[in-house]
């Protein structure tokens, strides 16, 4: 099959970066995805077995690795709104849409640390 | 081979990606919200059968697993789309995928099913 390869390659503008991260993101939340319903299958081996599981998955390292998933999760989640709204709504306006990507960075951002911080705390305090 | 190669215009795979998207922003909410705020402390398995119990969460977690294993085994043939253009990897992928989405539905939906609840 022939392949058309890019005439230019992409500048690494905002909207690209938006881009890299959301691929990038996916690909951790399908990996995690997939350790979750394995972690969560013990469930059904009755009390001992879960609490077991769910021991090592709250101990303070993995509350600290969590706040990553909390990132991870709440950049996909928010940057694919801005796609739907890039595909459906005026947000592919010139204009409009490097100032959409800014936004969805910072929305993250603050997201992340107002979700972050408390979550911190509460691995520090173990 | 057609199935696996470039032939199907993918319009479906991309426009269900959007939908399931929207769904699981609001089905993974309030999965968070449930697990993180409406329990209280370390999550046992006392505190999450005692929510389990009803058919109606039963449910509601099926669905919300249908949906995560679609969308990321979806996000997962799209990037393969992006990438890989010879048709008999593409086959041998895709199968894979197909594999694996079905083998953790079937873990997951066993777990919500097999469930030994006392009442």
């Amino acid at each position: 099959m022939k392949v058309f390869q890019p005439q230019k390659r992409y500048r690494l503008h905002p909207g690209y970066i938006a881009w890299i991260l959301h691929r990038v993101t996916g690909i951790l939340l399908g990996l995690y995805l997939f350790l979750h319903i394995w972690v969560i299958h013990y469930l059904a081996q009755g009390e001992q077995a879960f609490n077991e599981v769910m021991g090592v998955v709250q101990s303070p390292l993995f509350l600290i690795l969590e706040v990553g998933l909390l990132g991870t999760v709440v950049y996909h989640g928010v940057n694919g709104l801005r796609v739907i709204l890039v595909d459906y709504g005026n947000m592919a306006k010139r204009d409009i849409f490097r100032k959409a990507v800014y936004v969805t960075f910072a929305l993250c951002a603050a997201i992340i640390i107002a979700g972050g911080i408390p979550m911190l705390m509460h691995a520090f305090s173990h | 081979m057609k199935y696996f190669g470039s032939g199907r215009s993918g319009a479906f795979d991309w426009f269900f990606q959007r939908i399931s998207g929207i769904v699981l922003l609001v089905t993974l909410f309030l999965h968070f919200y449930v697990m993180h705020f409406a329990i209280d402390g370390p999550i046992t398995y006392e505190k999450v059968m005692v929510r389990l119990a009803s058919p109606g969460w039963k449910a509601l977690d099926i669905v919300f697993l249908v949906f995560a294993i679609y969308h990321a085994i979806n996000g997962f043939k799209l990037i393969i789309d992006d990438y890989v253009h010879s048709t008999v990897l593409r086959a041998v992928i895709v199968g894979l995928l197909w594999v694996v989405g079905i083998s953790f539905l079937v873990i997951g939906i066993m777990t919500i099913v097999n469930l030994k609840v006392q009442s």
